[in-house]
């Protein structure tokens, strides 16, 4: 037996042992911690004591084709609040005279203020006095930061295609959304550290040096171009009545877009830069198909070059349904079938090709499928497939029913037409470079594929001159002067998409047409939306053809080819070949076109300065050597002394104002005409 | 007290002093750490506080070395009483914070009684024990002493209250009647009735501390609440890596996201900035302090010696067992301070204090 005094011992030891255990089992549940979990505790201790806030750099700037400036980043001011900091210190009064140095109600300063983050924005990018005077409360947690805040310099011009930046420097739609990781540059994140109240403990100074700014966006479009078709359009939509309306100036050689504008009778600036109905709204294209019809028969065989169609003098009776024409027809040739648009005829050629040739005819077109035109959002439109094409389905898909297209698809692919037979890929954006000048991109054109040889596109756009140039022609409206144009009309119902019919007095009017017809430069399509009843597309769409080409041929230098056809002579212009068509595509590519002012006033008399751009203005000044005081900004709206006065004291001053816009005043756009038209006058006697 | 004993300074042993003093800088590291805003100097209030007493805890800790042990065996149920006012004092005139009434303000400093009441029991409860233990044990009758001088000071901790402290008491009581010599079987059966008896406890304990059990086993279930403790702690340790971040690099303690960082979890601000290699070397401190009191305890020369270093051993284990495995979260919290290292002079100077017991029983283990 031991002794009691061993058995203690012997206890004590035991226990020992028992109970070291116990620090062991602590010891694995450390390394437990460390080694398995450790990582991810390190984040979380990580995550919850930093909060990374990020500050965008500035923003690239988007210009046209000129360097015009369509989008910049100035720097503002935003004022932010610690909240948790700000509440220790906070009284009735101040929170009163917060509010008010930051043009909020106090009920908006205090929803802002009330909220778990230990950083928040009371007011983003406001005037530097707003800041000072919110800083100069003395609140503590109370701080101003300067942010970059994008704006537009040139007002809606070109809206659809430059689209829109965030609050945050954060593309939205347009090229802004389509380019933004390189717009956007390399932000600056901040890293502030605080404690389990929010209270920061590394207050790092706020600055936004260290980012890396955006790239520069050169765009194709031409804001000349680009501001004649926006008021071009948004006269015709007043006059008209329409609804809105679209029009598209490419270059058919290279695919560059020249000017790309939409307007609505009815919609406000934003919705114009979040929506971009040419590229994005389908419409039923009506007659305008007839020359893809025509394009794909011939390059088929299906119908010779000189052959005649009945066209059973304006009734025909396919199925159970009637076509009709507008008038009364009986033999027409290719030409004449579209000259006079007639329905008939083309329903015929529908026929005679059948479902699966005609469809894949559109294929090779484009029709049914994206552009490829480096914008978000781009619709593919509408093309069922020929299986599903009853015997009346293909007779109205030949003169542009039942199919939809966007405008920049059926511009593609007149531009294929017009330029021996390529379908390119449409695109806005040349070249991007980045901070310190570096090119980053520069586009060259793309062929998507080629549709019809040179031959047949040569022959449709002989037969497309007909339109235009021909005394029956529906599109007489769209002529030149100076110019031979090749083109088409277009009406087509509406579709009631509730009813799934047609609307009987809402239709679709639309032109398209190139020039010169003989070695096109330029080709333009206008579509004006939901125009009322006898609202044709030779009525209403042809005349804003005609403005838009008018000052885009100036615009660009395009100089009318020898030949300068009479309009009653043609239709019997010779076809001169392939030789001149893929010669004039090199110059195209090349985009020399450099403007010369377009002023023809001698030295000593003021120039004419209205609708110009202040860039283009103070060019002008330049080359006249007269000094310029300029007042606001935008386009050139008033002048003095007047355009043709003598130049006394070889100064001029100018008054800028916003570029036009469909809301805006009629004087100004009857300015802006005028100046085109003054422009137009100078040119020709400089070509004299 | 009168001269010291040459075979006493022969024997001294200086291995607990050394384990004392490096378990104390710990501290102070620990404190400076845990205060540490960043910004300000090192040496907080909080720090100069701790070395203040550091260095009372260390003149303490030799005096009781160096006094016969065996006098204060006498003192014994003096002070148990002593303590026993103290404890009903600060609960009628007591200073109160955090809820709970615990602190005895005497001007300069806060007395924290219920930190004596664990070096009392262990003296009275050897003084009680230190009588030979008949054969085959002590039976159940003959713990009804212990029992009552166990529930006088932990009802009233519980009344202040301070579930931790209560516990401290019960298992170095329990320590000290199982080293002091009860039955096995009777040993045994209490130990079984204990454990059936637990979930009984539950209607007990106070909602709060319900609370803490329940997020014990599930602390993601409220992690800004009642799991907020845990989750932090955890974080804290695991974040600190087997390296650590070094010292006052620490995010967790400095940016406040740990609670009670000075005392009750101050395990976690020393792991996150020593890493696993320090918790290691903190561990080790302990098993060696706990190992060579149970060494002392096993080679004392009487059985009051014995048991005084069992029961000093008893409290700086439970504590350090029970605070690190809450802070690592194997055990649900409960305010218990990690012993010789949180922030507070009540617990450190009373640890100090048992400490010097420790040496007084060691140094005289060849003295007959």
């Amino acid at each position: 037996m031991k002794s009691a005094f061993e058995k203690r011992r012997e206890r004590i030891g035991l226990l020992t042992v028992v109970l070291t255990g116990l620090f062991g089992l602590a010891a694995v549940r450390i390394v437990g911690l460390v080694v398995f979990d450790g990582p991810r505790l390190d984040s979380l201790a990580r995550s919850e004591h930093t909060e990374r806030l990020e500050l965008g750099a500035v923003r690239g700037p988007i210009v046209d084709a000129n360097g015009e400036p369509l989008a910049l980043s100035a720097l503002t001011q935003s004022v932010y609040a610690r909240p948790r900091l700000l509440a220790a210190s906070m009284t009735r009064h101040a929170r009163a005279r917060l509010a008010a140095a930051l043009g909020l109600s106090e009920a908006q300063l205090g929803a802002r203020l009330r909220t778990r983050s230990p950083f928040v924005f009371l007011a983003r990018h406001v005037e530097s006095a707003h800041a000072r005077a919110a800083l100069a409360l003395g609140l503590n947690g109370i701080g101003a930061v300067s942010e970059y805040k994008r704006f537009y310099p040139e007002g809606n011009l070109a809206a659809g295609v430059v689209g829109m930046a965030g609050m945050d420097g954060q593309g939205l739609s347009g090229t802004e959304l389509q380019y933004d990781r390189l717009i956007r540059g390399a932000p600056v994140a901040l890293d502030l550290d605080h404690d389990a109240l929010g209270r920061p403990i590394v207050d790092n100074p706020l600055d936004l040096r260290q980012s890396v700014p955006g790239d520069r966006i050169e765009l194709t479009i031409d804001d000349r171009i680009q501001a004649l078709a926006e008021s071009a359009l948004a006269d015709e939509i007043q006059k008209s009545g329409a609804a809105g309306g679209s029009v598209i100036a490419v270059d058919p050689f290279s695919g560059a877009i020249l000017a790309l504008a939409n307007l609505n009778a009815r919609s406000d600036s934003v919705h114009s830069r979040l929506h971009d109905a040419a590229i994005q709204d389908a419409y039923e294209p009506g007659s305008t198909m007839k020359a893809l019809l025509v394009s794909i028969a011939l390059a088929d065989g299906a119908i010779g070059a000189g052959e005649k169609i009945y066209c059973e003098n304006g009734r025909y009776v396919v199925g159970r349904r009637t076509i009709h024409d507008d008038g009364r027809h009986g033999w027409l040739d290719l030409g004449g079938i579209i000259e006079v648009s007639s329905n008939i005829g083309a329903a015929k050629i529908a026929l005679r090709l059948g479902a699966e040739r005609y469809y894949r005819g559109l294929r090779a077109f484009g029709i049914g499928e994206p552009t490829g035109i480096d914008l978000p959002g781009a619709a593919a439109g509408l093309l069922r497939p020929p299986g599903t094409w009853r015997e009346i389905d293909l007779a109205t898909h030949g003169f542009g029913q039942g199919i939809a297209v966007t405008p920049l698809q059926l511009a593609m692919a007149y531009a294929a037409i017009a330029n021996g037979g390529l379908l390119m890929r449409p695109y806005l954006v040349r070249a991007i470079y980045d901070a310190s000048g570096r090119p980053v991109l520069i586009r060259s054109p793309q062929i998507r594929r080629r549709v019809v040889t040179p031959e047949v596109a040569h022959q449709v756009a002989m037969l497309l001159r007909g339109v235009v140039e021909g005394s029956d022609g529906t599109g007489r409206l769209a002529r030149v002067d100076g110019f031979a144009v090749a083109g088409k009309t277009g009406t087509a119902q509406m579709v009631n998409p509730v009813t799934r019919s047609y609307f009987q007095n809402r239709l679709v009017a639309s032109f398209i047409g190139f020039l010169p017809a003989s070695d096109p430069r330029l080709l333009i399509l206008v579509v004006l939306r939901n125009v009322g009843h006898g609202h044709f597309g030779g009525l209403v769409a042809a005349p804003v053809f005609s403005t838009v080409a008018s000052g885009a041929i100036r615009a660009l230098g395009i100089v009318a080819p020898q030949e300068t056809p009479s309009y009653e002579t043609a239709s019997f212009v010779p076809f001169d070949g392939l030789k001149s068509l893929f010669s004039s595509k090199a110059d195209a590519n090349t985009d020399e076109a450099t403007p010369a002012p377009a002023t023809a006033a001698a030295p000593g008399i003021t120039p004419d300065f209205r609708g110009l751009s202040l860039r283009r203005a103070l060019l002008l000044a330049r080359s006249r050597a007269l000094v310029v005081k300029v007042r606001g900004s935008g386009f050139v709206r008033a002048q003095e002394p007047p355009a043709g006065a003598s130049a006394r004291d070889s100064s001029v001053s100018l008054t800028l104002g916003a570029p036009p816009a469909v809301k805006g005043s009629g004087a100004r756009r009857t300015e802006r005409r005028l100046a085109s038209n003054r422009a137009a006058v100078g040119r020709r006697r400089l070509l004299q | 007290m009168a001269g010291i004993d040459r075979r006493v300074a022969a024997h001294f042993d200086w291995m607990l002093v050394a384990l004392a003093l490096a378990l104390s800088a710990v501290g102070v590291l620990s404190v400076m750490s845990a205060s540490y805003a960043g910004d300000k100097e090192l040496m907080g209030p909080l720090v100069e506080h701790q070395i203040l007493w550091v260095g009372i805890g260390t003149v303490l800790m030799f005096a009781v070395a160096m006094a016969d042990y065996r006098t204060l065996s006498t003192y014994a149920y003096p002070l148990y009483l002593l303590t026993v006012v103290l404890l009903v004092a600060a609960a009628i005139i007591g200073h109160s914070a955090g809820g709970s009434r615990r602190w005895i303000n005497l001007g300069a400093i806060k007395l924290e009684p219920s930190e004596l009441a664990k070096i009392a029991i262990v003296l009275v409860l050897a003084r009680h024990m230190r009588g030979e233990v008949p054969r085959g044990g002590w039976r159940l009758h003959q713990m009804i002493v212990p029992v009552l001088l166990l529930a006088i000071p932990v009802g009233l901790v519980l009344k202040q209250p301070d579930l931790g402290t209560a516990l401290v008491l019960i298992l170095v009581t329990a320590t000290l009647v199982f080293v002091g010599g009860i039955n096995w079987r009777i040993a045994t059966a209490v130990a079984l009735v204990a454990l059936l008896a637990a979930p009984f406890g539950w209607h007990f304990l106070k909602p709060y501390q319900r609370e803490r059990l329940v997020s014990f086993l599930n602390p993601h279930a409220d992690p800004l609440g009642t799991g907020y403790h845990i989750i932090q702690s955890e974080i804290a340790i695991g974040a600190g890596g087997p390296w650590g971040k070094g010292l006052l690099q620490g995010t967790q303690a400095r940016l406040n996201f740990l609670p009670e960082q000075t005392t009750d979890f101050i395990f976690s601000v020393y792991a996150e900035e020593f890493g696993f290699a320090g918790s290691l070397v903190l561990l080790g401190l302990y098993s060696a302090i706990v190992a060579r009191g149970a060494w002392v305890a096993r080679h004392a020369r009487d059985r009051f010696g014995s048991l005084l270093a069992a029961g000093v051993v008893a409290i700086l284990f439970w504590e350090a067992s029970i605070n690190i495995g809450m802070a690592s979260g194997i055990l649900p919290v409960v305010g218990i301070p990690l012993p010789m290292v949180s922030y507070g002079g009540s617990s450190l100077i009373a640890m100090m204090a048992g400490v010097g017991l420790l040496i007084g029983v060691s140094s005289r283990r060849h003295v007959f």
